[in-house]
Protein backbone atom coordinates (compact mmCIF):
# COMPACT_ATOMS: atom_id res chain seq x y z
CA UNK A 1 0.00 0.00 0.00
CA UNK A 2 2.62 2.06 0.63
CA UNK A 3 4.25 1.39 -2.12
CA UNK A 4 1.39 2.01 -4.30
CA UNK A 5 1.33 5.97 -2.65
CA UNK A 6 4.61 6.16 -2.60
CA UNK A 7 4.68 5.76 -6.69
CA UNK A 8 2.15 8.05 -7.24
CA UNK A 9 3.64 10.97 -5.13
CA UNK A 10 6.97 10.19 -7.20
CA UNK A 11 5.24 9.80 -10.20
CA UNK A 12 2.39 12.96 -10.11
CA UNK A 13 3.23 14.93 -12.46
CA UNK A 14 2.86 12.50 -15.39
CA UNK A 15 -0.24 10.73 -13.62
CA UNK A 16 -1.52 14.14 -13.84
CA UNK A 17 -0.69 14.52 -17.77
CA UNK A 18 -1.89 11.38 -18.52
CA UNK A 19 -5.71 12.05 -16.35
CA UNK A 20 -5.48 15.07 -18.49
CA UNK A 21 -5.70 13.45 -22.12
CA UNK A 22 -7.77 10.77 -20.38
CA UNK A 23 -10.02 13.46 -20.00
CA UNK A 24 -9.95 15.28 -22.96
CA UNK A 25 -10.05 12.06 -25.06
CA UNK A 26 -13.06 11.34 -23.50
CA UNK A 27 -14.57 15.03 -23.70
CA UNK A 28 -13.95 15.25 -27.04
CA UNK A 29 -15.63 11.95 -27.74
CA UNK A 30 -18.50 12.91 -26.00
CA UNK A 31 -19.02 15.78 -27.80
CA UNK A 32 -18.68 14.77 -31.39
CA UNK A 33 -21.55 11.56 -30.13
CA UNK A 34 -24.06 14.06 -28.79
CA UNK A 35 -23.67 16.17 -32.15
CA UNK A 36 -23.88 13.23 -34.09
CA UNK A 37 -26.34 10.56 -32.65
CA UNK A 38 -28.52 12.99 -30.93
CA UNK A 39 -29.55 14.12 -34.70
CA UNK A 40 -29.38 10.37 -35.99
CA UNK A 41 -31.61 9.08 -32.94
CA UNK A 42 -34.48 12.21 -33.80
CA UNK A 43 -34.31 11.11 -37.92
CA UNK A 44 -34.77 7.38 -37.03
CA UNK A 45 -37.63 8.54 -34.60
CA UNK A 46 -39.71 9.49 -37.64
CA UNK A 47 -38.57 6.30 -39.94
CA UNK A 48 -39.47 2.89 -38.99
CA UNK A 49 -37.06 1.46 -41.91
CA UNK A 50 -34.07 3.84 -40.87
CA UNK A 51 -34.78 2.89 -37.63
CA UNK A 52 -34.46 -0.98 -38.16
CA UNK A 53 -30.89 -0.66 -40.08
CA UNK A 54 -29.42 2.24 -37.76
CA UNK A 55 -30.15 0.53 -34.70
CA UNK A 56 -28.67 -2.82 -36.41
CA UNK A 57 -25.40 -0.78 -37.46
CA UNK A 58 -25.07 0.87 -33.45
CA UNK A 59 -25.66 -3.22 -32.33
CA UNK A 60 -22.88 -4.80 -34.91
CA UNK A 61 -20.48 -2.10 -33.91
CA UNK A 62 -21.09 -2.36 -30.04
CA UNK A 63 -19.91 -6.14 -30.45
CA UNK A 64 -17.31 -5.23 -31.84
CA UNK A 65 -13.88 -6.07 -29.04
CA UNK A 66 -12.57 -2.44 -29.20
CA UNK A 67 -8.97 -4.12 -29.09
CA UNK A 68 -9.86 -5.49 -32.66
CA UNK A 69 -11.45 -2.09 -33.39
CA UNK A 70 -8.72 0.21 -32.35
CA UNK A 71 -6.11 -2.72 -34.50
CA UNK A 72 -8.02 -2.21 -37.46
CA UNK A 73 -8.24 1.39 -37.70
CA UNK A 74 -4.58 1.67 -36.71
CA UNK A 75 -4.22 -0.07 -40.49
CA UNK A 76 -6.38 2.66 -42.46
CA UNK A 77 -4.02 5.61 -43.81
CA UNK A 78 -5.92 8.35 -42.57
CA UNK A 79 -5.99 7.31 -38.87
CA UNK A 80 -2.88 5.47 -38.01
CA UNK A 81 -1.77 5.31 -34.55
CA UNK A 82 -2.68 8.36 -31.92
CA UNK A 83 -5.87 10.21 -31.44
CA UNK A 84 -8.25 10.01 -34.59
CA UNK A 85 -8.27 6.51 -34.32
CA UNK A 86 -9.42 6.33 -30.42
CA UNK A 87 -11.54 8.87 -31.24
CA UNK A 88 -13.50 7.10 -33.73
CA UNK A 89 -13.46 4.52 -32.15
CA UNK A 90 -15.14 5.87 -29.12
CA UNK A 91 -17.63 7.59 -31.03
CA UNK A 92 -18.35 4.60 -32.69
CA UNK A 93 -19.07 2.71 -29.67
CA UNK A 94 -20.91 5.76 -28.13
CA UNK A 95 -23.34 4.91 -31.26
CA UNK A 96 -25.43 2.06 -29.33
CA UNK A 97 -26.19 3.89 -25.89
CA UNK A 98 -26.72 7.18 -27.64
CA UNK A 99 -28.88 6.85 -30.61
CA UNK A 100 -31.37 3.80 -28.78
CA UNK A 101 -32.11 6.32 -25.92
CA UNK A 102 -32.41 8.86 -28.26
CA UNK A 103 -34.95 6.86 -29.83
CA UNK A 104 -36.29 5.04 -27.27
CA UNK A 105 -37.13 7.83 -25.21
CA UNK A 106 -38.87 9.71 -28.07
CA UNK A 107 -40.76 6.85 -28.63
CA UNK A 108 -42.04 5.91 -25.77
CA UNK A 109 -43.45 9.43 -25.27
CA UNK A 110 -47.54 8.41 -24.53
CA UNK A 111 -49.09 8.13 -28.13
CA UNK A 112 -52.47 9.64 -27.08
CA UNK A 113 -50.08 12.91 -25.93
CA UNK A 114 -48.76 13.22 -29.54
CA UNK A 115 -52.35 12.44 -31.16
CA UNK A 116 -53.70 15.44 -28.87
CA UNK A 117 -51.24 17.70 -29.37
CA UNK A 118 -51.31 16.98 -33.27
CA UNK A 119 -55.31 17.28 -33.13
CA UNK A 120 -55.32 20.56 -31.69
CA UNK A 121 -52.64 22.02 -34.76
CA UNK A 122 -48.96 21.41 -33.40
CA UNK A 123 -47.05 20.89 -36.48
CA UNK A 124 -44.11 18.17 -36.25
CA UNK A 125 -41.54 20.44 -34.83
CA UNK A 126 -43.96 21.97 -32.42
CA UNK A 127 -44.70 18.20 -31.25
CA UNK A 128 -40.50 17.61 -31.31
CA UNK A 129 -39.77 20.30 -29.78
CA UNK A 130 -42.21 21.43 -27.34
CA UNK A 131 -43.13 16.98 -26.21
CA UNK A 132 -40.97 14.30 -27.31
CA UNK A 133 -37.71 16.07 -26.44
CA UNK A 134 -38.48 17.75 -23.68
CA UNK A 135 -40.26 14.30 -22.28
CA UNK A 136 -37.06 12.20 -23.80
CA UNK A 137 -34.33 13.86 -22.15
CA UNK A 138 -33.99 11.58 -18.72
CA UNK A 139 -33.92 8.69 -21.39
CA UNK A 140 -31.25 10.51 -23.45
CA UNK A 141 -29.15 11.58 -20.70
CA UNK A 142 -29.17 8.10 -19.41
CA UNK A 143 -27.39 7.22 -22.79
CA UNK A 144 -24.98 9.90 -22.30
CA UNK A 145 -24.13 8.68 -18.42
CA UNK A 146 -23.72 4.98 -20.16
CA UNK A 147 -21.61 6.73 -23.05
CA UNK A 148 -19.51 8.75 -20.89
CA UNK A 149 -18.79 5.51 -18.74
CA UNK A 150 -17.82 3.05 -20.86
CA UNK A 151 -15.73 5.59 -22.80
CA UNK A 152 -13.47 5.80 -19.98
CA UNK A 153 -12.64 2.49 -19.88
CA UNK A 154 -12.59 1.90 -23.51
CA UNK A 155 -10.52 5.32 -23.94
CA UNK A 156 -8.13 3.33 -21.21
CA UNK A 157 -7.42 0.54 -23.67
CA UNK A 158 -6.50 3.11 -26.52
CA UNK A 159 -3.41 3.49 -24.75
CA UNK A 160 -2.60 0.25 -27.33
CA UNK A 161 -2.46 2.36 -30.18
CA UNK A 162 -0.73 5.40 -28.73
CA UNK A 163 -3.01 7.20 -26.50
CA UNK A 164 -0.88 8.40 -23.70
CA UNK A 165 -3.74 8.30 -20.70
CA UNK A 166 -4.38 6.37 -17.58
CA UNK A 167 -4.15 3.21 -19.88
CA UNK A 168 -0.90 3.51 -20.58
CA UNK A 169 0.16 2.95 -16.78
CA UNK A 170 -1.48 -0.21 -17.12
CA UNK A 171 -0.05 -1.63 -20.73
CA UNK A 172 3.26 -0.10 -19.83
CA UNK A 173 3.19 -2.02 -15.74
CA UNK A 174 2.29 -5.28 -17.52
CA UNK A 175 5.11 -5.11 -19.68
CA UNK A 176 7.16 -3.66 -17.05
CA UNK A 177 5.37 -5.98 -14.60
CA UNK A 178 5.57 -2.85 -12.10
CA UNK A 179 2.31 -3.33 -10.01
CA UNK A 180 2.51 -0.09 -8.54
CA UNK A 181 2.30 1.49 -11.81
CA UNK A 182 -0.66 -1.11 -13.06
CA UNK A 183 -2.81 -0.50 -10.38
CA UNK A 184 -2.23 3.24 -10.08
CA UNK A 185 -3.57 2.97 -13.62
CA UNK A 186 -7.05 0.98 -12.45
CA UNK A 187 -7.69 2.51 -9.57
CA UNK A 188 -7.83 5.83 -11.54
CA UNK A 189 -9.81 4.32 -13.97
CA UNK A 190 -12.06 2.82 -12.32
CA UNK A 191 -12.40 5.78 -9.77
CA UNK A 192 -13.14 7.95 -12.48
CA UNK A 193 -15.55 6.00 -14.18
CA UNK A 194 -17.28 5.92 -11.04
CA UNK A 195 -17.30 9.69 -10.30
CA UNK A 196 -18.91 10.27 -13.58
CA UNK A 197 -21.64 7.69 -13.26
CA UNK A 198 -22.74 9.58 -9.79
CA UNK A 199 -22.31 12.43 -10.89
CA UNK A 200 -24.55 12.20 -13.60
CA UNK A 201 -26.59 9.94 -12.22
CA UNK A 202 -27.82 12.56 -9.70
CA UNK A 203 -27.69 15.24 -12.74
CA UNK A 204 -30.16 12.69 -14.55
CA UNK A 205 -32.41 12.60 -11.39
CA UNK A 206 -32.35 16.44 -12.07
CA UNK A 207 -33.50 16.38 -15.72
CA UNK A 208 -36.98 14.96 -14.88
CA UNK A 209 -39.45 17.25 -15.78
CA UNK A 210 -41.44 18.30 -13.00
CA UNK A 211 -44.97 17.17 -13.97
CA UNK A 212 -43.50 13.55 -14.48
CA UNK A 213 -42.01 13.82 -10.32
CA UNK A 214 -44.79 14.80 -8.75
CA UNK A 215 -47.30 12.53 -7.87
CA UNK A 216 -51.17 13.10 -6.61
CA UNK A 217 -50.82 14.61 -3.55
CA UNK A 218 -54.19 14.93 -2.55
CA UNK B 1 -72.15 22.48 -40.35
CA UNK B 2 -70.46 19.66 -41.22
CA UNK B 3 -71.48 17.25 -44.16
CA UNK B 4 -69.85 14.00 -45.23
CA UNK B 5 -70.43 12.74 -48.98
CA UNK B 6 -70.20 9.02 -49.94
CA UNK B 7 -67.24 8.97 -47.61
CA UNK B 8 -65.28 5.62 -47.56
CA UNK B 9 -62.02 4.93 -45.88
CA UNK B 10 -59.95 2.14 -45.91
CA UNK B 11 -56.45 1.76 -44.39
CA UNK B 12 -53.76 0.46 -45.76
CA UNK B 13 -53.20 -2.74 -45.99
CA UNK B 14 -56.64 -3.56 -45.16
CA UNK B 15 -59.03 -4.40 -47.67
CA UNK B 16 -62.31 -4.29 -45.57
CA UNK B 17 -63.24 0.06 -45.41
CA UNK B 18 -63.65 1.30 -41.80
CA UNK B 19 -66.06 3.19 -42.96
CA UNK B 20 -68.15 2.98 -45.92
CA UNK B 21 -70.28 5.46 -48.33
CA UNK B 22 -71.18 7.98 -45.61
CA UNK B 23 -73.51 10.90 -45.87
CA UNK B 24 -74.09 12.75 -42.90
CA UNK B 25 -74.76 16.32 -42.13
CA UNK B 26 -74.82 17.70 -38.86
CA UNK B 27 -75.86 20.98 -38.70
CA UNK B 28 -75.01 24.11 -37.31
CA UNK B 29 -75.26 24.01 -33.23
CA UNK B 30 -76.34 20.79 -33.31
CA UNK B 31 -74.55 17.77 -30.91
CA UNK B 32 -74.25 14.88 -33.22
CA UNK B 33 -73.42 11.65 -31.34
CA UNK B 34 -71.61 8.75 -32.92
CA UNK B 35 -72.37 4.80 -31.69
CA UNK B 36 -71.68 1.82 -32.28
CA UNK B 37 -69.57 -1.26 -31.37
CA UNK B 38 -66.51 -0.83 -30.72
CA UNK B 39 -64.64 -0.78 -33.85
CA UNK B 40 -66.76 0.41 -36.31
CA UNK B 41 -65.67 3.58 -37.47
CA UNK B 42 -66.74 6.09 -35.11
CA UNK B 43 -63.08 7.34 -34.43
CA UNK B 44 -62.50 6.71 -37.93
CA UNK B 45 -65.00 9.22 -39.18
CA UNK B 46 -63.98 12.24 -36.70
CA UNK B 47 -60.34 11.80 -37.57
CA UNK B 48 -61.20 12.55 -41.37
CA UNK B 49 -63.40 15.62 -40.14
CA UNK B 50 -60.11 17.16 -38.43
CA UNK B 51 -57.64 15.40 -41.40
CA UNK B 52 -55.86 13.46 -38.72
CA UNK B 53 -56.80 10.73 -41.60
CA UNK B 54 -57.94 11.10 -44.89
CA UNK B 55 -60.70 9.61 -46.76
CA UNK B 56 -59.82 7.32 -49.17
CA UNK B 57 -63.07 8.87 -51.44
CA UNK B 58 -65.91 11.48 -50.75
CA UNK B 59 -65.64 14.32 -49.33
CA UNK B 60 -65.77 16.51 -46.06
CA UNK B 61 -67.09 19.95 -45.80
CA UNK B 62 -67.61 22.25 -42.97
CA UNK B 63 -69.40 25.22 -43.80
CA UNK B 64 -69.23 24.42 -47.22
CA UNK B 65 -65.97 24.24 -47.64
CA UNK B 66 -63.84 21.03 -48.44
CA UNK B 67 -61.74 20.04 -45.23
CA UNK B 68 -58.85 19.65 -48.12
CA UNK B 69 -59.04 23.22 -48.96
CA UNK B 70 -57.52 24.01 -45.58
CA UNK B 71 -54.00 23.55 -44.15
CA UNK B 72 -54.56 20.52 -41.81
CA UNK B 73 -52.66 22.16 -38.70
CA UNK B 74 -54.70 25.80 -39.42
CA UNK B 75 -57.65 23.62 -39.67
CA UNK B 76 -57.39 21.14 -36.62
CA UNK B 77 -56.76 24.62 -34.41
CA UNK B 78 -59.94 25.91 -35.48
CA UNK B 79 -61.68 22.58 -34.14
CA UNK B 80 -61.95 21.71 -30.88
CA UNK B 81 -60.80 17.97 -30.15
CA UNK B 82 -61.08 15.91 -27.19
CA UNK B 83 -60.03 11.86 -27.07
CA UNK B 84 -60.65 9.81 -24.09
CA UNK B 85 -57.21 9.22 -22.90
CA UNK B 86 -57.31 13.24 -22.91
CA UNK B 87 -53.47 13.26 -23.79
CA UNK B 88 -52.73 16.03 -21.56
CA UNK B 89 -48.91 17.33 -21.59
CA UNK B 90 -47.80 15.43 -18.79
CA UNK B 91 -44.59 18.29 -18.10
CA UNK B 92 -46.98 21.54 -18.26
CA UNK B 93 -49.64 22.57 -16.10
CA UNK B 94 -53.11 22.80 -16.66
CA UNK B 95 -52.47 26.64 -17.58
CA UNK B 96 -49.85 25.77 -19.89
CA UNK B 97 -52.01 22.39 -21.26
CA UNK B 98 -55.09 24.81 -21.33
CA UNK B 99 -53.05 28.01 -23.35
CA UNK B 100 -51.80 25.60 -26.03
CA UNK B 101 -54.23 26.35 -28.82
CA UNK B 102 -54.65 30.15 -28.27
CA UNK B 103 -50.70 30.12 -27.65
CA UNK B 104 -50.95 28.44 -31.78
CA UNK B 105 -52.76 31.15 -32.65
CA UNK B 106 -50.41 34.06 -31.90
CA UNK B 107 -52.54 35.16 -27.88
CA UNK B 108 -50.42 37.65 -26.15
CA UNK B 109 -49.59 36.02 -22.39
CA UNK B 110 -52.50 37.96 -20.78
CA UNK B 111 -54.77 36.89 -22.72
CA UNK B 112 -54.33 33.36 -22.40
CA UNK B 113 -53.91 33.74 -18.80
CA UNK B 114 -57.24 35.17 -18.55
CA UNK B 115 -58.88 32.87 -20.91
CA UNK B 116 -57.25 29.97 -19.27
CA UNK B 117 -58.99 31.29 -15.40
CA UNK B 118 -62.21 31.63 -17.46
CA UNK B 119 -62.57 28.03 -18.70
CA UNK B 120 -61.19 26.65 -15.85
CA UNK B 121 -64.13 28.39 -13.84
CA UNK B 122 -67.18 27.47 -16.51
CA UNK B 123 -65.38 23.85 -15.72
CA UNK B 124 -66.19 24.16 -12.46
CA UNK B 125 -62.80 24.14 -11.28
CA UNK B 126 -61.01 26.76 -9.03
CA UNK B 127 -58.37 28.40 -11.43
CA UNK B 128 -56.55 29.50 -8.17
CA UNK B 129 -55.88 26.39 -7.35
CA UNK B 130 -55.86 24.33 -10.31
CA UNK B 131 -53.76 26.31 -12.72
CA UNK B 132 -50.40 25.51 -11.57
CA UNK B 133 -50.99 21.79 -11.10
CA UNK B 134 -49.67 18.98 -13.11
CA UNK B 135 -51.93 16.55 -15.08
CA UNK B 136 -50.38 14.09 -12.64
CA UNK B 137 -51.69 15.84 -9.42
CA UNK B 138 -55.45 15.79 -11.05
CA UNK B 139 -58.14 13.30 -10.19
CA UNK B 140 -59.58 11.59 -13.41
CA UNK B 141 -62.85 14.06 -13.50
CA UNK B 142 -60.30 16.97 -13.33
CA UNK B 143 -58.38 15.44 -16.07
CA UNK B 144 -61.64 14.95 -18.54
CA UNK B 145 -62.60 18.54 -17.30
CA UNK B 146 -58.99 20.56 -18.32
CA UNK B 147 -58.90 18.01 -21.68
CA UNK B 148 -62.46 19.86 -22.87
CA UNK B 149 -61.35 23.57 -21.46
CA UNK B 150 -58.19 22.67 -23.85
CA UNK B 151 -60.38 22.18 -26.54
CA UNK B 152 -62.34 25.32 -25.80
CA UNK B 153 -59.55 27.75 -25.27
CA UNK B 154 -60.21 29.47 -28.64
CA UNK B 155 -63.70 28.95 -28.47
CA UNK B 156 -64.14 26.81 -31.65
CA UNK B 157 -67.71 26.31 -33.45
CA UNK B 158 -66.93 22.60 -34.55
CA UNK B 159 -65.98 20.33 -31.69
CA UNK B 160 -65.17 16.84 -32.17
CA UNK B 161 -65.25 14.79 -28.82
CA UNK B 162 -64.23 10.56 -28.62
CA UNK B 163 -65.89 8.81 -25.73
CA UNK B 164 -64.57 12.22 -24.00
CA UNK B 165 -66.30 11.18 -20.40
CA UNK B 166 -65.45 7.42 -21.21
CA UNK B 167 -62.03 6.81 -18.61
CA UNK B 168 -64.48 8.18 -15.21
CA UNK B 169 -66.80 6.00 -12.87
CA UNK B 170 -70.33 6.50 -13.57
CA UNK B 171 -71.44 9.15 -10.96
CA UNK B 172 -68.33 11.59 -12.08
CA UNK B 173 -69.34 11.01 -15.67
CA UNK B 174 -73.08 11.53 -15.84
CA UNK B 175 -72.03 14.92 -13.78
CA UNK B 176 -69.99 16.08 -16.48
CA UNK B 177 -72.40 14.74 -18.70
CA UNK B 178 -74.75 17.56 -17.27
CA UNK B 179 -72.32 20.24 -17.13
CA UNK B 180 -71.60 19.88 -20.24
CA UNK B 181 -75.27 19.84 -21.63
CA UNK B 182 -75.73 23.21 -19.63
CA UNK B 183 -73.15 25.37 -21.08
CA UNK B 184 -73.58 23.70 -24.79
CA UNK B 185 -77.40 24.75 -24.34
CA UNK B 186 -75.85 28.48 -24.76
CA UNK B 187 -72.86 27.74 -26.55
CA UNK B 188 -74.83 26.00 -29.55
CA UNK B 189 -71.39 24.73 -31.16
CA UNK B 190 -71.43 21.60 -33.76
CA UNK B 191 -70.69 18.64 -32.04
CA UNK B 192 -69.41 15.31 -33.02
CA UNK B 193 -69.79 12.98 -30.13
CA UNK B 194 -68.55 10.05 -30.14
CA UNK B 195 -69.80 6.86 -27.33
CA UNK B 196 -70.30 3.62 -27.24
CA UNK B 197 -72.47 4.09 -24.52
CA UNK B 198 -76.64 4.25 -26.19
CA UNK B 199 -77.71 6.18 -22.74
CA UNK B 200 -74.57 8.71 -23.59
CA UNK B 201 -76.11 8.50 -26.66
CA UNK B 202 -79.54 9.62 -25.75
CA UNK B 203 -78.76 12.04 -23.20
CA UNK B 204 -76.10 13.81 -25.15
CA UNK B 205 -77.25 14.09 -28.68
CA UNK B 206 -80.31 16.37 -30.59
CA UNK B 207 -79.31 13.96 -33.08
CA UNK B 208 -77.77 9.93 -32.82
CA UNK B 209 -76.31 8.71 -35.72
CA UNK B 210 -76.08 4.64 -35.68
CA UNK B 211 -73.11 2.81 -36.97
CA UNK B 212 -72.35 -0.92 -37.36
CA UNK B 213 -68.86 -2.35 -39.45
CA UNK B 214 -68.14 0.99 -41.00
CA UNK B 215 -72.02 1.57 -42.47
CA UNK B 216 -74.65 4.41 -41.12
CA UNK B 217 -77.65 2.45 -40.22
CA UNK B 218 -79.77 4.96 -38.78
CA UNK B 219 -79.77 8.37 -38.15
CA UNK B 220 -82.41 10.87 -36.05
CA UNK B 221 -83.65 12.49 -33.07
CA UNK B 222 -83.48 10.23 -30.18
CA UNK B 223 -87.04 10.00 -29.97
CA UNK B 224 -87.22 8.93 -33.91
CA UNK B 225 -85.10 5.99 -33.08
CA UNK B 226 -86.36 5.04 -30.00
CA UNK B 227 -89.60 4.86 -31.34
CA UNK B 228 -88.88 3.95 -35.00
CA UNK B 229 -85.80 1.54 -34.44
CA UNK B 230 -84.91 1.23 -38.27
CA UNK B 231 -84.05 -2.40 -37.79
CA UNK B 232 -82.79 -5.81 -35.50
CA UNK B 233 -79.74 -4.35 -34.46
CA UNK B 234 -80.81 -0.98 -33.97
CA UNK B 235 -83.14 -2.48 -31.77
CA UNK B 236 -80.77 -4.99 -29.83
CA UNK B 237 -78.25 -2.41 -29.55
CA UNK B 238 -80.96 -0.06 -28.08
CA UNK B 239 -81.43 -2.85 -25.69
CA UNK B 240 -85.13 -4.02 -24.25
CA UNK B 241 -85.88 -1.32 -21.85
CA UNK B 242 -86.34 0.80 -25.29
CA UNK B 243 -89.85 2.66 -23.90
CA UNK B 244 -88.47 3.51 -20.37
CA UNK B 245 -85.25 4.47 -22.25
CA UNK B 246 -87.64 6.74 -24.38
CA UNK B 247 -88.44 8.20 -20.88
CA UNK B 248 -85.29 9.48 -19.82
CA UNK B 249 -86.29 12.25 -22.89
CA UNK B 250 -88.88 14.05 -20.56
CA UNK B 251 -88.49 15.83 -16.95
CA UNK B 252 -91.34 15.56 -14.99
CA UNK B 253 -92.53 18.84 -15.65
CA UNK B 254 -93.19 17.88 -19.09
CA UNK B 255 -95.79 16.29 -18.45
CA UNK B 256 -97.25 17.01 -15.01
CA UNK B 257 -99.81 18.81 -14.07
CA UNK B 258 -100.88 22.15 -12.19
CA UNK B 259 -103.38 22.64 -9.11
CA UNK B 260 -102.60 19.40 -7.00
CA UNK B 261 -105.21 18.97 -4.45
CA UNK B 262 -104.09 19.69 -0.71
CA UNK B 263 -105.91 18.76 2.35
CA UNK B 264 -104.99 19.65 5.90
CA UNK B 265 -105.14 17.66 8.48
CA UNK B 266 -107.41 19.13 10.32
CA UNK B 267 -109.83 19.06 7.27
CA UNK B 268 -109.27 15.16 7.29
CA UNK B 269 -113.07 14.68 8.54
CA UNK B 270 -113.81 16.75 5.52
CA UNK B 271 -111.96 14.99 3.13
CA UNK B 272 -114.52 13.16 0.72
CA UNK B 273 -116.62 16.17 0.19
CA UNK B 274 -113.62 18.32 -0.48
CA UNK B 275 -112.38 14.83 -3.19
CA UNK B 276 -115.90 15.16 -4.85
CA UNK B 277 -115.86 19.08 -5.00
CA UNK B 278 -112.62 19.08 -6.61
CA UNK B 279 -113.31 16.12 -8.52
CA UNK B 280 -109.73 15.07 -7.99
CA UNK B 281 -108.32 11.32 -8.79
CA UNK B 282 -105.62 12.11 -5.76
CA UNK B 283 -105.56 14.83 -2.62
CA UNK B 284 -101.91 15.03 -0.96
CA UNK B 285 -102.14 15.78 2.78
CA UNK B 286 -100.09 18.43 4.17
CA UNK B 287 -98.83 19.22 7.86
CA UNK B 288 -99.24 22.52 9.58
CA UNK B 289 -96.20 23.74 8.36
CA UNK B 290 -97.78 23.47 5.01
CA UNK B 291 -95.08 20.48 4.45
CA UNK B 292 -96.58 17.61 1.97
CA UNK B 293 -96.29 14.50 4.35
CA UNK B 294 -98.62 11.73 2.28
CA UNK B 295 -101.30 11.47 0.00
CA UNK B 296 -104.29 9.09 -0.59
CA UNK B 297 -106.44 8.22 -3.89
CA UNK B 298 -110.08 8.49 -5.18
CA UNK B 299 -110.19 4.93 -5.34
CA UNK B 300 -108.23 4.29 -1.29
CA UNK B 301 -111.11 6.80 0.03
CA UNK B 302 -113.45 4.73 -1.54
CA UNK B 303 -112.63 1.60 -0.08
CA UNK B 304 -112.36 3.05 3.42
CA UNK B 305 -115.04 4.89 3.89
CA UNK B 306 -117.20 1.91 3.01
CA UNK B 307 -115.17 -0.02 5.59
CA UNK B 308 -116.22 2.73 7.88
CA UNK B 309 -112.36 3.71 8.38
CA UNK B 310 -112.07 6.72 10.38
CA UNK B 311 -109.58 10.06 10.54
CA UNK B 312 -106.94 8.14 11.77
CA UNK B 313 -106.91 5.06 9.17
CA UNK B 314 -106.94 7.58 6.91
CA UNK B 315 -104.09 9.68 7.80
CA UNK B 316 -102.00 6.12 8.29
CA UNK B 317 -102.58 5.76 4.31
CA UNK B 318 -101.67 9.43 3.55
CA UNK B 319 -98.79 8.80 5.75
CA UNK B 320 -97.44 5.18 4.03
CA UNK B 321 -96.86 7.50 1.07
CA UNK B 322 -95.23 10.10 2.74
CA UNK B 323 -91.86 9.57 -0.15
CA UNK B 324 -93.77 10.09 -2.91
CA UNK B 325 -92.49 13.39 -3.41
CA UNK B 326 -90.04 14.22 -6.43
CA UNK B 327 -88.52 17.56 -8.27
CA UNK B 328 -89.60 18.49 -11.81
CA UNK B 329 -86.70 18.04 -12.74
CA UNK B 330 -86.20 14.18 -12.46
CA UNK B 331 -86.30 12.39 -15.40
CA UNK B 332 -89.67 10.45 -16.41
CA UNK B 333 -87.34 6.90 -15.75
CA UNK B 334 -86.50 8.02 -12.48
CA UNK B 335 -89.82 9.13 -12.05
CA UNK B 336 -91.58 5.95 -12.91
CA UNK B 337 -88.90 3.79 -10.44
CA UNK B 338 -90.25 5.93 -7.76
CA UNK B 339 -94.00 5.13 -8.76
CA UNK B 340 -93.08 1.70 -8.15
CA UNK B 341 -90.89 1.54 -5.38
CA UNK B 342 -93.23 3.23 -3.13
CA UNK B 343 -96.57 1.66 -4.64
CA UNK B 344 -98.57 4.87 -5.90
CA UNK B 345 -99.93 5.81 -9.04
CA UNK B 346 -99.66 9.04 -7.90
CA UNK B 347 -96.54 11.45 -7.79
CA UNK B 348 -96.18 14.69 -6.00
CA UNK B 349 -94.25 17.18 -7.80
CA UNK B 350 -92.39 19.61 -5.53
CA UNK B 351 -91.17 23.43 -6.25
CA UNK B 352 -88.68 23.85 -3.56
CA UNK B 353 -90.55 22.79 -0.03
CA UNK B 354 -94.05 23.60 -1.74
CA UNK B 355 -96.41 20.99 -3.73
CA UNK B 356 -96.72 22.29 -7.40
CA UNK B 357 -98.02 19.60 -9.89
CA UNK B 358 -99.27 16.15 -9.87
CA UNK B 359 -97.61 12.82 -11.93
CA UNK B 360 -99.65 10.51 -12.57
CA UNK B 361 -99.16 6.72 -13.94
CA UNK B 362 -101.55 7.42 -16.48
CA UNK B 363 -99.51 10.50 -17.85
CA UNK B 364 -96.58 8.47 -18.00
CA UNK B 365 -97.84 5.92 -19.74
CA UNK B 366 -99.73 8.36 -22.05
CA UNK B 367 -96.72 9.44 -23.07
CA UNK B 368 -94.61 6.32 -23.83
CA UNK B 369 -97.72 5.16 -26.41
CA UNK B 370 -98.19 9.07 -27.92
CA UNK B 371 -94.37 8.99 -28.34
CA UNK B 372 -94.00 5.56 -29.89
CA UNK B 373 -96.86 6.32 -32.00
CA UNK B 374 -96.14 9.39 -33.20
CA UNK B 375 -94.49 10.26 -36.75
N1 LIG C 1 -54.57 3.40 -37.99
C1 LIG C 1 -55.26 2.33 -38.36
N2 LIG C 1 -54.74 1.44 -39.24
C2 LIG C 1 -55.43 0.36 -39.62
N3 LIG C 1 -56.66 0.07 -39.21
C3 LIG C 1 -57.25 0.89 -38.34
C4 LIG C 1 -56.58 2.07 -37.87
N4 LIG C 1 -57.40 2.70 -37.02
C5 LIG C 1 -58.52 1.97 -36.95
N5 LIG C 1 -58.44 0.88 -37.74
C6 LIG C 1 -59.49 -0.12 -37.94
O1 LIG C 1 -60.63 0.51 -38.45
C7 LIG C 1 -61.80 0.04 -37.83
C8 LIG C 1 -62.56 1.17 -37.18
O2 LIG C 1 -61.80 1.66 -36.09
P1 LIG C 1 -62.25 2.90 -35.23
O3 LIG C 1 -62.64 4.01 -36.12
O4 LIG C 1 -61.18 3.17 -34.25
O5 LIG C 1 -63.54 2.31 -34.51
P2 LIG C 1 -64.32 2.86 -33.21
O6 LIG C 1 -63.82 4.21 -32.88
O7 LIG C 1 -65.75 2.83 -33.61
O8 LIG C 1 -64.07 1.86 -32.13
C9 LIG C 1 -61.37 -1.03 -36.86
O9 LIG C 1 -61.55 -2.28 -37.50
C10 LIG C 1 -59.92 -0.76 -36.64
O10 LIG C 1 -59.22 -1.93 -36.40
MG1 LIG D 1 -62.84 4.82 -31.11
Amino acid sequence: MSDLLKYMVENASIILNYTETHFSLIFSAVIISLLLWIPVGILISRNEKLAGIVLGIANTIFCIPSLALFAVFVTVPFLGLGRSSALLALVLYAMMPMVINVYQGIKIVDKNVIEAAKGMGMNSGQILKEIQFPLAVPVMFAGVRITVVMSTGIAAIAAYIGERNLGRLITEGLTRNNIEMILTGAILVALIAIFFDTVLGAFEKMLVPKGLKIRRSN
Amino acid sequence: MIELHDVTKIYDGQTVPAVEDLTLKIEEGETCVFVGPSGCGKSTILRMINRMIEQTSGDVLIDGKDVRETDPNQLRMSIGYVIQQIGLLPHRTVAENIGIVPRLHGWGKDRVAARVDELLELMGLDPEETRTKFPAQLSGGQMQRVGVARAMAVDPPVMLMDEPFGAVDPIVRSRLQDEFLRLQREMRKTICFVTHDINEAIKMGDTIAIFTKGRLVQHGTPQEILSHPKNEFVKDFIGQDRVVKMLTLFQVHNIARPNPCIIRENELPDIGRKMQQEQAPVIFLVDDSGKPCGLITAEDLERETANGAGTERLKELAYSKRGAFIGGDLLLNDALSYMLEWDTDYLGVMNGRGLAEVLSMADIRECACRKEGDQ
